[in-house]
């Protein structure tokens, strides 16, 4: 099993990769490109994972290299769980990532990160009704302070491939 | 009072105190490095950890200045509180260390005198102790903003 | 099923219209205070007056109950009726329970019922319990998590990656519990790393009262030098040793006022496990350097490892005994230390020795303990391997002390 990090640029995802890996962080180039990336290892439930932190990606519509490198890692790790970190003061921003992750096929975790600073900003996110709409773990974190992490991680074996149809079909029969 | 009004004031007040606490900081380290007993009135400036008392006043002061700006908000207010419990602490840790050498006697009494008890009390005081009464003014703040606290708990 | 990208949008829209609301939460002053404690730039003023408010607290109810009670009742009541009624003024025994029949004070006398039962309860008691009170009032205020996510970045930062903080915190109070903590580390790796490392430079509560109660002016340098081989040696023996440390999760309490019965029920766990386990070894410890005293095994230890100790450490070889005594107890080792007649720069580098050398028995035993979990190999393993570094950092670290000082002209 491998986990890919992935989320938009400048939304604590490094900040979250530290939290989440330890030592033996390496930094390498991903073949054929001069995209750098970094990889670490994690444990769930005693088993070593290995942890990649994808290069920042707006959408999966690649228009610069990292993103067209961040589309590549997705492709060549078919069998990952992707855990999607989103900027909960941008959620919309970050939902659309994550949509297209899901439909792509892959478990989605979603990382609310920065919460506190949605807090700040008077932004009330209904978590229940999030996690309703599209069926994949969504868990509040503060990268900075490590709060949520822990929850993150524990969530992170929850992650299941869901249909897209059915979020659709989820958010029409309620409005 | 007017709410705006109200955090111009305290963001005033605690602008001129954060000078205060600031200035006897550097004090209390200057005399620190120097190794230097001062009487000064009612206050005392002595003492082993004077340098890392005068350290936590100095920073204290800063986080009092920082808040100063936009008093209104809840981040600019929590600088003053913590500023106010550094305070605190060395203040609070004196007044217990005061009250346990005013019980024990000296020579071979076990317990003091009802005339040594009382006069374990009279000044000269460490500056926080001073400083003590006018950081309460916090409370007053922190507490006007209770009520919008206790909906916005966490959630779990 | 793929759709395209504004029927994508839409569907975003559509969630975030049900789910997001704009204007009714608002940061409290808790969590307003949270994010300043874990920020560096904030967080470090802030540890210090947390730190500050220990010493403060400590020696201000360790000098109450230590100076203020138990120097009396052991000194002016204890001490001269045990000399007065204890028989055979002269004799081994004597000797060994009572010590010096001339002694003035508990301190200086040396016996197991004068100095034994002094440093245990005299000293170290009171210490404890001020250490142990101050601690968990920190833990349940939720303060403590913080310090460690704050120490935790600050580690990061200069390489010592996915730290234990807890173990470490623990291990201030007695390394047992420390020691015993790190299993909650995820490797190999981490676990002999952060054993070792505590086992050698971590003081423990009773040891850093007696430093406290009776050294404090060299308190400071003593902590930061081994601090400073806490994080030079963490960083070489994380380079050296094969295998991963992953980061350590914590959970996040938020603030809260810690409730009188949860701390004083905690209080009273810890310092009743310090009754069962600290007093008798200290009694111990002092019959046995006694013993080895009336058998000549010190001033033969003395003679032996002299040469060793005066020219390689710079201490005086009547530190022997209270190096052995060490074994058993590093309290009653500093306590014993401080009694010696030397320059200060000797008395630091001496306590600074006390603490580098061998855990005493009790973590020697938990350490053995938690090496068994794999066998005979995991306990030569763990023994062998720390023991190993041990021995370096005792000869490198202790030695380098030495150094600085000849080289301030002081040694």
């Amino acid at each position: 099993m491998k986990l890919l990090l992935i989320g938009h640029p400048n939304v604590g995802k490094s900040v979250l990769f530290n939290r989440l890996t330890g030592a033996n962080v390496t930094e390498s180039n991903y073949p054929g490109t001069t995209v750098d990336y970094t990889k670490g290892y994690m444990q769930i439930d005693g088993e070593e994972v290995e942890l990649i932190d994808v290069p920042g990606t707006f959408s999966l519509d690649p228009k610069d290299k990292a993103e067209e490198v961040a589309v590549k890692m997705l492709k060549d790790n078919e069998d990952s769980i992707v855990i999607c970190v989103i900027d909960s003061t941008k959620i919309e921003r970050g939902l659309y990532l994550a949509l297209e992750i899901i439909e792509m096929g892959y478990p989605v975790v979603i990382a609310l990160n920065m919460w506190d600073v949605a807090k700040d900003k008077d932004i009330e996110i209904d978590l229940q009704r999030l996690r309703e709409l599209l069926g994949v773990p969504v868990v509040p974190t503060i990268a900075v302070s490590g709060w949520g992490v822990k929850e993150l991680v524990s969530k992170i074996k929850d992650a299941k491939p869901r249909d897209i149809s059915k979020i659709e079909s989820k958010v029409e029969g309620t409005s | 009072m007017d709410e705006n009004m109200k955090d111009k004031i305290g963001g005033l007040y605690f602008g001129v105190f954060g000078i205060v606490v600031f200035l006897v900081g550097i004090l209390e380290i200057g005399l620190g490095v120097l190794n230097k007993t001062v009487h000064f009135g009612p206050l005392i400036f002595s003492g082993y950890f004077m340098l890392w008392r005068g350290a936590i006043l100095f920073f204290a002061g800063i986080f009092y200045l920082l808040s100063v700006k936009k008093f209104s908000d809840v981040h600019q207010k929590a600088k003053a509180m913590v500023a106010s419990i550094m305070i605190w602490i060395i203040a609070g840790t004196q007044i217990f260390s005061i009250i346990l050498d005013s019980i024990i006697g000296d020579g071979s009494r076990w317990f003091n005198t009802w005339e040594g008890f009382l006069s374990s009390y009279a000044p000269p005081y460490i500056p926080s102790i001073i400083l003590l009464p006018f950081t309460l003014v916090v409370a007053y703040y922190v507490l006007s903003n209770k009520d919008t606290d206790e909906k916005n708990e966490m959630i779990e | 099923m793929e759709c395209e990208i504004d029927e994508r949008w839409k569907l975003v829209d559509r969630i975030a219209e049900e789910t997001v609301t704009y204007g009714d939460g608002k940061t409290t002053l808790k969590d307003a205070i949270a994010e300043l404690t874990v920020k560096p730039l904030t967080g470090l003023p802030i540890a210090l007056a947390v730190l500050y408010g220990f010493w403060s607290f400590f020696s201000a109810f360790a000098g109450f109950f230590t100076d203020g009670f138990f120097v009396r009742l052991f000194d002016n009541h204890w001490l001269p009726w045990l000399q007065g009624v204890f028989p055979g003024k002269g004799s081994w025994y004597y000797f060994i329970l009572v010590g010096d029949p001339a002694a003035g004070n508990s301190f200086e006398a040396f016996g197991m019922l004068t100095s034994g039962l002094f440093v245990a309860i005299g000293i170290v008691l009171p210490a404890i319990t001020a250490f142990y009170l101050y601690l968990i009032i920190l833990e349940d205020s939720g303060y403590m998590p913080r310090l460690a996510v704050l120490i935790d970045t600050l580690l990061h930062k200069i390489g010592l990656h996915g730290f234990a903080i807890v173990p470490m915190i623990l291990s201030l109070g007695c390394n047992v519990p420390g020691v015993a903590a790190t299993r909650t580390l995820q490797t190999k790796k981490q676990r002999f790393m952060m054993i070792t490392l505590l086992a050698i430079f971590i003081p423990c509560g009773a040891q850093l009262g007696v430093i406290f109660s009776l050294i404090p002016e060299f308190a400071g340098i003593i902590l930061l030098y081994l601090l400073i081989g806490f994080i030079f040696f963490g960083f070489i023996l994380h380079k050296v040793i094969p295998g991963k440390s992953p980061e350590i999760l914590i959970d996040i309490p938020p603030y809260r006022t810690p409730s009188l019965e949860n701390v004083s029920k905690k209080l009273w766990v810890r310092t009743k496990g310090f009754f069962t386990t600290a007093i008798p070894f200290v009694l111990l410890g002092v019959g046995l350097v006694n013993v080895l005293y009336l058998g000549g095994v010190i001033d033969w230890l003395a003679e032996a490892l002299g040469p060793l100790l005066t020219t390689w450490f710079g201490v005086p070889k009547e530190t022997v005994g209270p190096l052995v005594a060490g074994f058993l107890r590093k309290d009653l080792a500093v306590a014993q230390l401080s009694a010696i007649e030397m320059t200060k720069y000797q008395l630091i580098s001496s306590v600074v020795l006390v603490n580098l050398y061998f855990p005493c028995i009790a973590t020697f035993i938990m350490m053995m303990k938690e090496g068994s979990e794999r066998g005979v190999r995991g306990v030569l393993e763990i023994l062998g391997g720390s023991l190993l570094v041990l021995a370096t950092v005792l000869f490198i670290w202790g030695g380098l002390l030495h150094l600085i000082w000849i080289m301030m002209g002081v040694a």
